[in-house]
């Protein structure tokens, strides 16, 4: 048991720490080895802003392929069923990402409150089917790495979980190339 | 010099465990394959084989890997037990995605190490692997190589 301490003790103890370093504790070298909690905290809600961003993302293009602007090309209506189609099971998964994620945040009592309960903001995507799956595609992308850098400074656990979500994340890539071809194709 | 304390020989242990357990897996991928590509044709039978080849790099690595570390690898079994019978090129792609989903898993017991090299060496075969299963699968999940078990269910989302 005391080897395995459970995620409450090691967040307890990442609140404590920076009165160890306030108190001139110099040991982080030879500490090194064991988790570390202060930045184990840090990137998971990282990583939660991260995953809100990416459902952001895609609802905003669900929202535009939906709803199509008036007056367009019946071309247009089917490839924005289609980028629907293709994008709702990724959507989901990256919702199921996001509540696993919040599922590892225990936020001691009297810290700062969590940024998960805050929606970050939606950045805008190309209103074009084709150009709004590029955009998703390079975001997948992006999130997929940034998720691989985090995992040096995390619990076991934890990594395996990041590791898990950045792999998913590296597979909606070719099914987005997947969606650009069409798209292109449906264009010409 | 001293300053920098040897790596508990648990760790050490913990790590050679894992890589064996990948190699297992390995092994049983490279025989599996040959399974899959013998009932499909064509462009599918062209993908099995350049999966079945990266297992193939994947085990010697693993293997090299262990035995940097003193270690002799596992040997491959002369025969596995498939998990499915496989008649079809349906059955074949089904045999794959398992294949893939349990070297995934395999690979994830490498991430939990303390060493970052083998974290992200891990990572990055775990992702190669939800690669090659979502060919395979047709589709994506959410969380390759993560047994069910090892998901907290958490409670239900709005929106």
């Amino acid at each position: 048991m005391a080897a395995h301490p459970t995620r409450r003790v090691v967040l307890a103890a990442a609140a404590m720490l920076p009165l160890a370093a306030a108190s001139g504790c110099d040991g982080a070298d030879v500490l090194a080895t064991p988790p570390q909690p202060a930045p184990d905290v840090a990137l998971l809600r990282s990583a939660i802003t991260a995953e809100q961003l990416m459902i952001a993302r895609y609802a905003n293009v669900l929202g535009d392929a939906r709803n199509p602007g008036g007056g367009t090309p019946a071309g247009r209506g089917a490839a924005a069923a289609a980028l629907t189609a293709a994008l709702e099971p990724i959507l989901a998964e990256h919702q199921a990402h996001l509540a696993q994620l919040r599922s590892r945040l225990v936020v001691p009592a009297g810290a700062a409150p969590s940024p998960s309960e805050r929606s970050p903001a939606a950045p805008a995507a190309p209103a074009a089917p084709g150009a709004a799956a590029a955009f998703l595609r390079s975001a997948e992308q992006a999130a997929a790495a940034a998720m691989l850098d985090r995992l040096p400074h995390v619990p076991a656990s934890l990594a395996q979980l990041f590791a898990s979500i950045s792999a998913s994340e590296a597979t909606h890539v070719p099914v987005l190339d997947a969606v650009i071809l069409d798209t292109g194709r449906a264009a010409r | 010099m001293n300053s920098h304390p040897t790596p508990a020989p648990r760790s050490a242990l913990a790590t050679t465990a894992a890589l064996q357990s990948a190699l297992a897996a390995e092994h049983a991928a490279v025989y599996g394959y040959g399974v899959v590509g013998a009932s499909l044709a064509g462009s599918r039978q062209a993908t099995a084989v350049s999966d079945w080849v990266a297992h193939q790099v994947a085990r010697d690595t693993l293997e090299a890997m262990l035995r940097s570390r003193g270690s002799q690898p596992v040997a491959a079994a002369v025969a596995y037990q498939l998990p499915v019978t496989v008649r079809t090129p349906g059955q074949a792609a089904s045999l794959a995605v398992i294949l893939e989903d349990r070297v995934a898993t395999a690979y994830l017991g490498l991430v939990a190490q303390d060493s970052v090299s083998i974290r992200q060496f891990g990572a990055l075969q775990v992702r190669a692997a939800a690669l090659r299963a979502a060919a395979w699968r047709g589709s994506t999940v959410a969380f390759p190589g993560l047994p069910a078990s090892a998901l907290t269910a958490p409670r239900r989302q709005k929106s």
